[in-house]
């Protein structure tokens, strides 16, 4: 499956929404350079559901990952990209 | 309640040391400890069978052994630290297989080991304060929400246990069991990150409520 940064980054955002639709307008603005904990307020179990949720929307498995592992928005974008190739 | 069968057999060499400890202690233990288990209600009293997730309250060191006496019938994985599997004490803990997971840094690795055993049909065991409370005696510090997760994954039910602290060494055990708690009946395979943290104060509030069982039982004893 071939899918370019912007599908991956929108796809992302769909799954962020659908996890919490509190912080809608954070989640529309975020970009590649957002940082999960800082920008999106992510704690351990928000990161762990969104691995969860990317695993089954991309049918990708992150291995020997953790979840402090991503900082950024872009750097699980770059993972995605990595497994789906 | 999970309907799959504990795929764990009566006897097996990967629990050798589990068992030959249960069996040698069950006694020992007993005339020490003289357990009395009090239950929430009738569904409460049922034997667990299949997956599930037991979590119960952290106040002291002993807390395993109280769980294990708890639901004595069947055999329990903890979820441990992975800094308990480090040094001399590293053959105790892998003796009573207990499930290792980086609490720093939590993998998809360890998930995946957890909801496996889940699926397959053990019993994973689970502080959610995630150390030693410092609450003191009935008191509960706040939970993590990695536990739903896990169940949700794992496809399991929650049973919430609390074990009583021993206040004098004569004093017997009370254990207190709560009715499973089926997440998915409720909310759904995936429910989001707001209803998660709902279910946390939920499983809270159940512990509370059998703190406060445990004492009102131990007043009327004592009247």
């Amino acid at each position: 499956m071939e899918l370019t940064r912007t599908e991956i980054t929108e796809r992302l955002r769909e799954i962020l929404l659908a996890a919490d639709d509190r912080n809608r307008d954070v989640v529309a603005a975020c970009t590649e350079d957002s940082r999960l904990v800082a920008d999106l307020g992510f704690t351990s179990v928000s990161m762990l559901y969104m691995v969860i949720a990317i695993e089954e929307e991309f049918n990708i498995r992150f291995e020997n990952v953790g979840v402090a592992d991503f900082n950024t928005l872009g750097e699980v974008i770059d993972y995605i990209e990595a497994q789906l190739k | 309640m999970n309907k799959q069968a504990n795929k764990a057999k009566p006897v097996s060499f990967r629990y050798l040391f589990y068992d030959f400890v249960k069996l040698t202690a069950a006694l020992p233990g007993l005339i020490w400890l003289r357990p009395k288990w009090i239950f929430e209600s009738p569904a409460a009293r049922k034997r667990i069978r299949g997956g599930c997730v037991v979590i119960a309250n952290h106040a002291g060191f002993l807390d395993p052994v109280y769980v294990m006496f708890a639901i004595w019938y069947r055999r329990h994985r903890f979820v441990c630290d992975k800094l308990f599997f480090q040094g001399k004490k590293r053959w105790l803990f892998q003796g009573f297989r207990c499930i290792p997971v980086d609490r720093e840094n939590f993998g998809m690795d360890s998930m995946r080991k957890i909801t496996g055993e889940l699926r397959g049909g053990s019993l994973v065991s689970i502080f959610p304060e995630g150390h030693i409370s410092q609450e003191g005696e009935g008191g509960l510090a706040s939970f993590k929400s990695g536990m739903v997760l896990m169940a949700l994954q794992g496809k399991a039910p929650i049973v919430p246990v609390y074990c009583c602290q021993k206040p004098h060494v004569y004093s017997r055990l009370r254990i207190a069991i709560g009715e499973p708690i089926n997440i998915m009946e409720r909310y759904g395979s995936r429910p989001s990150l707001p209803q998660i943290e709902g279910i946390v104060e939920d499983l809270r509030a159940k512990e509370e409520e059998l703190i406060a069982l445990v004492n009102t039982k131990r007043r009327i004893k004592e009247k």
